[in-house]
């Protein structure tokens, strides 16, 4: 019935995890200069039509519905399945089902105008009424969509309604910095198919989707694939690639082997697999940010970490280098991070304290704090490799400064029972991950203190004042200066230690070309695989 | 026999029972909690709440075991909790790519172990008997999905003679390609239960031979392989037949790793996504079906052990 998020299916398939995270889409990162993804996009040549793409997913796909999708296995079927509304990227929007979006003056509405001439897979055409009923639709509470939290602003539900065939209005029910971002996770769905339907989540229909993206569906074989033709009608330019088929393929050794032997193309790899793949020198390998920060938190429940100055030694006595280069093999699948915002989200500040290693001051504010002897248990996932490598690195690192920690690896779903306790003190710090997207009102959840996935339990109301204001503000520079002093507050705090910026990695198969304009985008891997080709 | 068929299968029922109401508990009493895989951070906690509601994990738990069992009577199994399609359609979608694979795995580990555990209790203690012994040894202990990578390593890889993964090629539905595809996970599971199967049937013919039945063929004058064959080979096969019986379970869940690491399309791979989703209607789906198989082929070898041994009754 439900969807698990890309917060769960982060925890199983990736390093991260336990935190939180939200489903919103996020932006691509532009590849640095001379990096692999560059030298790939540097390579796109002219498109060529036909052949195939075999890409492999770690699951099945669940409910096959953007309005349910929250596993990244269906989302990024979705990707080529459906098209959004529009996306943003770097913070600018790129339109795709729709051609301009606009707020009126007072930010209290927001005007939606669609594309002319769109239609979905079955011919039939895609209209004002779609985007309407997939609004109420997600509003509805019988149908269940995770997304209609994000549509519900301050217990009243954004209000929609057609002003023509191409036009949706938006009347919201006060000023909220953050409803684009509620709006970029939209993906329509087709009114004519799922009008009769009582209960979407159950409806038959999902299981032969229609959408309006590049691929539409051909056949889902459980267990084994999900394949997609590719959709002539599609209105950004007939897909160069006949078919797009998702393999399912649960053994990261194994499908790196199927790679090996051309029976998947393209797949995301481990930093430990990177120079084995690499080195065939059959594929080109894309790291890139999926928006994902890798951090530890200190739990304020516990007396010990209850004083400022003992987290912040904790802080000064680690090295981010050290620990990326420890858990993720080098520095050029992380970067340090200095803000609990990831480098795509608005208004990260760029001038943070990064809390550079120096072990002296460590130690004087441990004594000053009259810590000397301090022991702290350490909790992480045990099936998590890169959280395993950081805490034996953290154990130590800490030793030096004269502080013992005891390992608590614990399986996933015990360390997040506990983790979710309000009045845990089962543990003194952790280890967790997010993917929270582009707007930094869906940071919220994780830092105002009444919130669940307030990890921390660090309670100050001036600080959640902060955020109540940033979320309505609509001057943008105001809104940079209240993020910045958010930033500021959790940095100077020491609530949560930003560990790294965490890259995934793409491998594809060298015979691929346009990966520059496919894009390469967070979860789904590539935001439009219409532009991928085979030279 | 059909009554005493008959009364076994009634006597089953308790027994489903007794596992029902157990895997039901273990997964109600494991850490974790199935509406908190599916939220995210921005949803409201009436929004949780709802979901919890509509699952109906919001009931106390033994009610929520009686509805499961209620809907499981009238022959409905639920949905699952993760993607909403039926289990039992899921678990017959599913059931013939692993009682395939493991079936012909089975078969091919019993057509090898009888004559090969002969040969080596033929031959005690001379070089074939250690030989055969050591890749029993190596077949017990070798990790499955260490060997799984091996072959696919050496045979897909290296080699390009046999698919690496999957059930069939994509776009194919001939039977040669799912074939081609089942032989390396085939040789996986056949290696694995042959090791075991050599080292009974083995056992079992040193046991025979020195039985009085066999010494007065030899005194007739009998050759060996017609003692064996004829004579020794039933007695051998009785405690195969308790071990085929136990093996009936393993049609459903005994491939899981296997399964996994050759993404295979069958029941294993289905029931480990259910456990990490603690998606409970696929888990007890599983479970049930798991059951009553083992329950049937205990009961089938009890007849096979009559039809292959008269003196026994079922």
């Amino acid at each position: 019935m439900r969807k698990r998020t890309i917060f769960t299916s982060a925890l199983i398939a990736l390093t991260l995890v336990t935190s939180a995270c939200s489903k919103q889409e996020t932006a691509p990162q532009a590849s640095p200069a001379g990096s692999p993804a560059a030298s790939a996009a540097a390579q796109s040549g002219t498109p060529k039509n036909g052949g195939s793409l075999v890409m492999a997913v770690t699951t099945d796909p669940e409910v096959i519905n953007p309005i349910y999708a929250g596993d990244r296995t269906t989302l990024t079927i979705d990707q080529a399945l459906f098209a959004p509304l529009f996306q943003i990227n770097d913070g600018k929007k790129t339109f795709y089902l729709a051609d301009s979006l606009t707020a009126s003056p007072d930010f209290l509405t927001y005007t939606l105008k669609l594309k002319n001439n769109l239609t979905w897979h079955d011919g039939q055409k895609l209209t004002a009424d779609d985007v309407v009923f997939t609004i109420e639709k997600i509003l509805d509470e019988k149908q269940h969509s995770f997304l209609r939290s994000s549509f519900i602003i301050g217990d009243k539900p954004v209000q929609v309604k057609k002003v023509d065939d191409t036009t949706v209005e938006f009347k919201l029910p006060q000023v909220t910095a953050a409803f684009e971002g509620a709006l970029v996770q939209v993906f329509p769905i087709p009114k004519h198919i799922f009008e009769n339907e009582a209960d979407i989540e159950k409806s038959d229909k999902n299981n032969k989707p229609v959408g309006s993206g590049p691929f539409k569906f051909k056949e889902y074989k459980q267990g084994e694939y999900v394949a997609l033709d590719r959709f002539d009608g599609y209105f950004g330019g007939k897909p160069h690639l006949d078919s797009v088929i998702y393999r399912v393929a649960k053994d990261p050794n194994a499908s790196n082997l199927a790679l090996q032997n051309g029976e998947i193309n393209l797949k995301l790899i481990d930093p430990q697999d990177y120079k084995k793949i690499n080195d065939t020198g059959k594929f080109t390998t894309i790291p890139y940010f999926e928006g994902r920060l890798a951090y530890m938190v200190f739990n304020l429940n516990i007396d010990a970490l209850k004083k400022k100055e003992v987290r912040q030694a904790i802080a000064y006595a680690l090295d981010k280098k050290q620990i990326i280069e420890a858990s993720y093999t080098s520095l050029d699948f992380a970067d340090p991070a200095p803000s609990i915002l990831t480098p795509d989200t608005l208004y990260q500040a760029k001038d943070i304290n990064p809390y550079n290693t120096d072990v002296n001051k460590a130690k004087e504010l441990l004594k000053a704090a009259g810590a000397d002897k301090l022991k702290l248990r350490l909790a992480y996932i045990n099936s998590n490799k890169a959280q395993t490598s950081q805490a034996l690195y953290v154990q130590q690192k800490l030793k030096e400064v004269g502080i013992e920690v005891e390992l608590q690896p614990l399986d996933s779903a015990a360390f997040s029972k506990k983790a979710l306790n309000k009045d845990n003190k089962d543990f003194d710090i952790s280890f967790g991950g997010y993917i929270m997207g582009f707007e930094p009102d869906a940071y919220k959840s994780l830092y105002v203190s009444t919130e669940q996935y307030n990890y921390s339990h660090y309670s100050n109301k001036d600080f959640d004042t902060l955020w109540n204001q940033a979320a309505i503000e609509t001057d943008t520079a105001k809104r940079a200066e209240l993020y910045k002093k958010i930033q500021q507050v959790v940095a100077d705090e020491m609530t949560v230690y930003p560990i790294a910026y965490t890259k995934s990695i793409i491998a594809i198969d060298k015979k691929y070309d346009g990966l520059k304009e496919a894009v390469t985008k967070p979860v789904v891997m590539f935001e439009d695989l219409s532009k991928i080709f085979i030279k | 026999m059909y009554q005493v068929i008959g009364r076994r299968l009634l006597q089953s029922i308790p027994m489903l029972l007794f596992i029902s109401i157990v895997c039901f508990a273990l997964i109600k009493f494991a850490p974790g909690d199935p509406v908190q895989s599916f939220v995210t951070p921005n949803m409201k906690p009436e929004d949780v709440e709802r979901m919890r509601h509509s699952l109906g994990l919001d009931q106390p738990n033994y009610v929520q075991y009686f509805l499961w069992l209620k809907h499981l009577l009238t022959g409905d199994f639920g949905y699952s909790l993760v993607n909403n399609r039926p289990v039992l359609e899921q678990i017959v979608t599913r059931l013939p790519a692993t009682v395939g694979l493991m079936g012909a795995s089975l078969v091919i580990a019993v057509i090898l172990a009888i004559p090969l555990g002969m040969i080596a209790a033929l031959n005690r203690n001379r070089f074939v008997d250690k030989l055969l012994n050591l890749i029993s040894y190596v077949g017990i202990s070798i990790p499955t999905f260490w060997l799984s990578i091996l072959l696919i390593y050496v045979f897909a890889v290296q080699l390009h003679l046999l698919p690496s993964m999957g059930m069939r090629t994509i776009g194919q539905d001939s039977f040669l390609d799912i074939v081609k595809h089942a032989v390396l996970p085939c040789i996986v599971l056949s290696f694995s239960f042959l090791s075991v199967y050599i080292r009974y049937v083995r056992s079992n013919t040193i046991g025979q031979l020195k039985e009085d039945y066999v010494q007065i063929q030899y005194a007739f004058g009998s050759s060996k392989l017609r003692i064996l064959f004829r004579h020794v080979m039933k007695n051998v096969l009785l405690p195969i037949i308790t071990l085929l019986g136990m093996s009936f379970g393993d049609l459903i869940t005994g491939a899981i790793i296997t399964e996994t690491v050759f993404s295979w399309p069958g029941l294993g791979s289905l029931g480990v996504t259910a456990a990490f989703g603690f998606d409970y209607p696929i888990i007890m789906g599983i479970t049930m079906f798991s059951s009553l198989m083992l329950i049937v082929g205990n009961l089938l070898a009890d007849i096979l052990y009559s039809v292959v041994d008269p003196r026994i009754k079922v």
